[in-house]
């Protein structure tokens, strides 16, 4: 585990030996095994999107005339809201690189509050739909529809908790380890990049 | 006392768990026919169909679940001895185990009940048969907050464990496993489709999930086994093996 100074060297200067002999450095960012995670989920998520896409060309139709009732205004506004949210976790993880704990805590907050504000969002749209009448149950494309949303959402709640291990670890002198702030920071741009796929399979896919 | 072999009742632990699995995938799909689940929409009259079809597996397979569902402790106790051996607080073993003992209800005793019954009284009203055969199965996939926990209280002592007993990946991986158990619960609401009990995603994917989890925790315990120096702290990389005959303690068979 890399652990931060307040000062001296930059932090993770000391783990790039081939850098030293003037060969460029191979780093993968955060612990290795949180790939593992990254690669499994998206093997997970690409078989809902198969499963999706044959029902869909199915009942091409059906799926249509039901993704004419979602707001495109609003699932633009989510991805907005998820892809600065990922801007603000890539300069905390920068700030953090170089040592800079105050700016990338309040990055970790920023990217806190976008999450949130994807969160009320979600929920927002959710309960527009189902007070117009379409649920979980109402037909094909709203099972998915909730059922991809939904999943997603889980995931980005687990990034809150995410989220709260990167601020715990800026907030201590003595923890700080970069590592897990770049391990953390990798979970949630997987949320993001399986909300850029979901979106456009949902709201954009004609 | 000195004893010969300390690793010995780990690997009766360890070879408990896999003949519990093999005999799990054996009756649970060629002998009862009970995975993958028989379809939820069927009616009364296919579903007594159905029992009477497979009167026999049904007995003679739930008979043999019936007789080793036991088997399952030494797994759960192994599983709780790896977070045991972790720089991590007793609590998490602890409610591992307590999680999965009752876990064993619902995920399988009830299911083996159910049909065993439906199997056994094949004069009975269909409509009777019927409600025997929804709550087996539905007890047996949507009842999976336990194993939902359980997954996660493996991870979390995985992750926040600084004695490398089994590697971060595989707590990662826990994470995956626990949410298909979420995946599973619209199979309480569906008949048909993707996410009714034997679903394409609610069964298919999620089965998928579970084999390579399964497999991968198999190994990871394996390895614990071999690795294990019954110290206290961070447990010692495997070497080489030693040459036969050199020495039993500490061997893989």
């Amino acid at each position: 585990m890399t652990e931060i100074a307040e000062a001296g060297p930059p932090p993770g200067a000391d783990r790039q030996p081939a850098e030293a002999a003037g060969k460029p450095a191979r780093h993968i960012p955060g612990q290795p095994d949180m790939w593992v995670l990254v690669l499994f989920e998206a093997l997970v998520f690409t078989a809902y999107f198969a499963v999706y896409l044959y029902h869909r060309s199915a009942y091409s139709g059906l799926f249509l005339r039901s993704q004419a009732s979602l707001s495109p205004w609003l699932g633009t506004l989510d991805t907005l809201l998820l892809l600065t949210s990922s801007m603000f976790m890539l300069r905390c993880v920068q700030a953090a690189r170089a040592g800079a704990f105050r700016s990338a805590m309040a990055n970790a907050h920023l990217t806190g509050a976008m999450g949130a504000a994807f969160l009320a969002s979600k929920i927002t749209e959710w309960f527009l739909l189902v007070h117009g009448g379409h649920t979980f149950t109402s037909n094909q494309f709203f099972m998915y529809y909730f059922f991809l949303t939904g999943i997603h959402l889980l995931h980005l709640l687990i990034g809150f908790i995410i989220l709260g291990v990167i601020i715990y670890q800026l907030r201590g002198p003595r923890r700080r380890s970069l590592e897990l702030v770049e391990t953390c920071a990798t979970y949630w741009h997987t949320v993001d990049l399986l909300w850029v796929l979901i979106f456009s399979l949902l709201y954009v896919v004609r | 006392m000195r004893r010969n072999n300390p690793k010995r009742e780990l690997w009766f632990a360890w070879y408990t768990t896999v003949i519990f699995y093999n005999f799990y995938f054996i009756v649970f799909f060629p002998v009862t026919h009970a995975q993958p689940p028989p379809h939820p929409y069927w009616s009364d009259a296919l579903v007594a169909n159905w029992f009477g079809h497979n009167h026999h597996g049904l007995i003679i397979g739930f008979g043999i679940i019936f007789a080793v569902a036991g088997l399952t402790a030494p797994q759960n106790a192994l599983i709780a001895y790896s977070m045991r051996r972790m720089s991590v607080s007793r609590v998490f073993a602890w409610s591992y185990l307590v999680l999965y003992s009752v876990a064993a209800i619902p995920g399988l005793l009830l299911l083996c009940v159910a049909l065993s019954v439906g199997a056994l009284r094949p004069a009975r009203d269909p409509a009777q048969l019927h409600w025997l055969y929804d709550f087996g199965l539905l007890s047996f996939t949507g009842t999976m907050g336990l194993f939902l926990i359980g997954s996660l209280v493996w991870m979390l002592a995985i992750l926040l464990d600084k004695n490398r007993v089994l590697p971060k990946w595989f707590g990662y991986l826990n994470l995956c496993n626990a949410l298909t158990e979420v995946v599973i619960a619209p199979a309480w609401i569906f008949h048909a489709g993707v996410f009714s009990w034997n679903g394409l995603i609610s069964w298919w994917v999620d089965i998928v999930v579970f084999g390579i989890y399964t497999g991968a925790f198999l190994t990871q315990l394996r390895k614990l086994i071999q690795r294990e120096d019954f110290g206290d702290g961070p447990l010692p990389e495997l070497t080489k093996p030693h040459r036969a005959g050199a020495s039993l303690a500490g061997t893989a068979p």
